[in-house]
């Protein structure tokens, strides 16, 4: 029994032996449904936990019931905890915490959706996944439902938006198929004038259905569908997939495999915050700014196809090490194209944050308070910009960040200025990062053999600071071996909540650039 | 008709036709030139025309809850615009139609479409329209009076509210560096920058329909109709550079129609117009937009320094 096993047992005040060790950082304990509520009072108050994820699974064929799993990060214990209780599938519902705890809102309403499990006493117990015309008993990530179910849709009238009222107040709907190349999704603004009372945001439009896919793919298959989640984020998913499916095949990744999953992995987040920093720029019409940006990255791209041949580092990740290896000749290329990169970006952050008329429309813009960013469980660029000192790469590090020096950026303010500031910090940090890694790659091979049969019955959880923040995969396998549940979740998910908060209070043109302050993902967050 | 009221009538019809022929190009020229400043190559100096032409050619498409009002908009927005070229002096130091009026009726026919679009941008139904129709009218309310501020400012240095006869007088004058113009200049140059929808006051290259100002109440056309839209809105924009160039640098217009002195007189304005768009082009490259509600402040100090030229006419 570990020392971590030993405190979270005494914090937890369960008998001995019901937190179990699962994994190196990773802690199980079985609760019974009614011990829910005092149990996650005491995670997050007692063990300062941080819920990452609430999700179901369907265990009947098993054990003859479904199972709801909460996982909290324990950032000073450097571990994940698991609590997962068995719910009787003749009376589906489990006790909500989402009213002491608003991360779970989205998760305990989606498990509702896809497992027909409600959430007891939930404050606002309404489909959050599941679009109105979606027949009331098709669960889809039932056992039972087949994937390849034609599910008739059922005609009714539209979606009933909360009212907004008062004199001069009215409703703005925009999408959810917007101009210039992005995602669906509805934002339903109740203005009085221009400033924003209400938003309202509807999501979902594509829903592909990739957990339930998961179940259907060979297990090693899995990872092309894991790097396709969300477009930006390939390295991220990709290699939180393989994270688990290592863990539960216990395959040691060797140092050097380690070490260019991290490049990997920085040079994803350096790419995407700058072309962050440069729509930033665009939608406040600071056009110079932004083009230099959007030249910035496209260098970036460059350097990322010449050296590990796709231009957004799809299929580089394999499971038990990375694709291909880093070839002296590209380690310098790459080193010389991350010199004149920093060089340039410092002079774009400097135009930028000393142009007046561009501080002007991002300071104070969009706050999202440390209070509802903690109350609301935000993860990722958006915590750090609202002073909550989060990142997992420090916390509970994976691959071969245990060994690097960096720091993690931390802004108080919560406006748009602390989101740009929090990326535009965390491009340097990467910047020393990645000479750390490339001064002294490890000389072994760059993948370990994986074995052919994972082990039946077992779960593992995968988790990676992605750019955007974390991005957890919950893989568990059935008693063949096989994947029978793989919980994928987006840092988008958790903070398009902030977004909705974050928004009320502000005018209507300033909406955009508050949005590409957080730029969540739509096809992370629906999957 | 009398020989003279003939002869005025060809004449606006000429220059009408000269405006509408030139705008394309000084837009795309703001382009392009913002384009090399951010190191892109930009569109072909043409590209206007092309566009006119592509939208000219396709059907117009129209909602099912607009009514008369929605097909009446982009005419009348168009009609009021091409009639405003005819009270401008352009090459000639004389207006085509000077004797219907001067600077009031300019300002009140400029005034009128902006009516009819936003009008029209209402009917549809449509929030973006609303929301464009509303800013608009926003920043017209300040920009209108600081206009006629600054034009006063001008023509009170003659004591005529006829442009063709201001500008007459002026050009006999020579170049004024008197203060008064100086801050009159300043402010209607403002008024420019929120009246043809640049950045910092608007965006014309956004696809941002929550930012839109201008944009938002064209949102809804397609077509021709568009085409009208962004015709005028082009002719606008080279009537109040032409008004600017001409009132505070009188150099090179033409007081005859001696083909000399026109050619000189082409050469000078279409100097002195690109000279001020390239001002125009900074001002958007080296500035974000501002936020909405400091627009009111930006178009306030261009009513304060129209105020201050008008002030100091007196002294």
């Amino acid at each position: 029994m570990t020392s971590n096993t030993a405190s979270v047992t005494a914090a937890l005040h369960v008998p001995e032996g019901a937190v179990r060790d699962h994994h190196p950082g990773e802690l199980v304990v079985d609760v019974h449904p009614d011990a829910i509520l005092d149990l996650t009072d005491r995670v997050s108050q007692q063990l300062g936990g941080r819920l990452l994820s609430l999700f179901a699974t369907d265990d009947r064929a098993r054990t003859g019931a479904f199972g709801v799993h909460q996982v909290w990060s324990l950032p000073q214990r450097q571990t994940f905890l698991r609590l997962s209780a068995s719910i009787d599938p003749a009376a589906p519902s489990f006790p909500s915490i989402a009213q002491k705890h608003p991360a779970a809102n989205w998760f305990e309403r989606e498990v509702m959706d896809f497992f027909g499990v409600r959430p007891d006493g939930h404050p606002n117990p309404t489909r959050v996944a599941l679009h109105d015309d979606w027949p009331g008993g098709a669960r889809a990530l039932r056992k039972d439902f087949p994937d390849d179910s034609q599910v008739p849709r059922e005609p009714g009238d539209r979606h009933p938006f909360r009212p907004v009222t008062g004199e001069g107040v009215f409703q703005v709907p925009v999408g959810p198929v917007h101009a210039g190349i992005i995602e669906p999704g509805h934002f339903r603004f109740g203005v009085a004038g221009e400033p924003v009372l209400y938003l309202q945001v509807r999501l979902f439009y594509v829903h592909k259905g990739i957990e339930k896919r998961f179940e259907r793919l060979p297990w090693r298959h899995g990872l092309f569908l894991a790097e396709s989640i969300s477009g930006d984020t390939a390295v991220g998913h990709a290699l939180a997939y393989a994270h688990a499916i290592e863990r539960l095949a216990n395959v040691e990744v060797p140092p050097r495999a380690q070490a260019l999953r991290v490049v990997l992995l920085e040079l994803e987040r350096i790419y995407n915050h700058t072309a962050d920093i440069g729509a930033l720029a665009t939608d406040v019409a600071f056009t110079v700014s932004a083009s230099r940006a959007q030249a910035l990255r496209e260098g970036l791209l460059r350097a990322n196809d010449r050296v590990f041949g796709t231009r957004l580092l799809r299929g580089t990740v394999a499971l038990g090490g990375v694709k291909r290896d880093l070839q002296p000749e590209d380690r310098e290329a790459l080193r010389s194209a991350l010199r004149a990169f920093e060089k340039e970006f410092d002079s774009l952050i400097a135009l930028l944050v000393d142009s007046g008329t561009f501080t002007d429309r991002v300071d104070g813009t969009g706050i999202l308070t440390n209070q509802a960013a903690r109350d609301l469980g935000i993860v990722g660029v958006a915590a750090r910009a609202s002073g909550i000192d989060a990142d997992m790469r420090r916390d509970h590090p994976h691959d071969a960040y245990e060994d690097l020096l960096f720091k993690v950026p931390v802004e108080d303010g919560g406006d748009v200025r602390a989101r740009l500031m929090v990326r535009a910090r965390e491009v340097e940090q990467s910047l020393v990062i990645l000479h750390q890694v490339l001064d002294r790659l490890p000389d072994t091979p760059c993948a370990a053999p994986v074995p052919d049969h994972l082990p039946p019955g077992a779960s593992a959880l995968g988790w990676v600071e992605a750019w955007r923040g974390p991005c957890t995969h919950w893989v568990a396998t059935d008693e063949r071996g096989e994947v029978a549940r793989v919980k994928v979740t987006d840092p988008s998910f958790l903070n398009w909540p902030g977004l909705v908060h974050a928004v009320p209070g502000n005018i209507v043109p300033d909406f955009p650039v508050i949005n590409k302050s957080f730029n969540l993902s739509y096809s992370g967050n629906d999957r | 008709m009398s020989v003279e009221a003939l002869l005025a009538l060809v004449a606006a019809l000429l220059q009408a036709g000269g405006m509408l022929a030139a705008a394309p190009l000084l837009r795309t020229g703001i382009k392009k030139m913002k384009a090399r400043l951010q190191n892109r190559q930009g569109p072909p100096l043409l590209q206007g025309y092309y566009d006119l032409a592509k939208l000219l050619g396709k059907e117009s498409v129209q909602s099912e809850t607009a009514s008369w009002v929605y097909a009446a908009g982009p005419r009348a927005y168009f009609a009021t615009v091409v009639a405003a070229t005819t009270l401008v002096p352009v090459l000639v130091a004389a207006a085509p139609l000077e004797a219907t009026g001067g600077i009031l009726l300019l300002v009140g026919t400029l005034a009128l479409g902006r009516f009819a679009l936003a009008t029209a941008a209402l009917d549809t139904g449509s929030p973006f329209g609303g929301m464009g129709s509303s800013r608009d009218m926003t920043i017209a309310a300040l920009a209108e009076p600081a206009l006629m501020l600054g034009l006063f400012a001008s023509a009170l240095s003659v004591g005529t509210m006829n442009l063709g006869v201001l500008v007459r007088d002026l050009v006999q004058q020579g170049p004024s560096w008197h203060p008064s113009d100086l801050l009159a200049f300043a402010g209607l140059f403002i008024i420019v920058i929120a009246e043809t929808g640049r950045i910092p006051v608007d965006n014309p290259a956004t696809h941002l329909e929550l930012t839109m100002i201008h944009e938002a109440m064209a949102l809804e056309y397609a077509g021709p109709d568009l085409a009208l839209v962004e015709w005028a809105s082009a002719v606008k924009e080279l009537l109040y550079l032409t008004l600017l160039v001409n009132l505070f640098l009188p150099v090179g217009i033409a007081t005859g129609f001696a083909p000399g002195a026109l050619l000189v007189a082409l050469g000078a304005w279409a100097g002195k117009v690109f000279l001020l768009a390239v001002a125009v082009t900074l001002v958007e490259s080296t500035n974000a937009k501002l936020r909405l509600f400091r627009v009111p402040e930006l178009v306030s100090v261009s009513l304060g320094l129209a105020f201050l030229a008008l002030a100091i006419r007196f002294l």
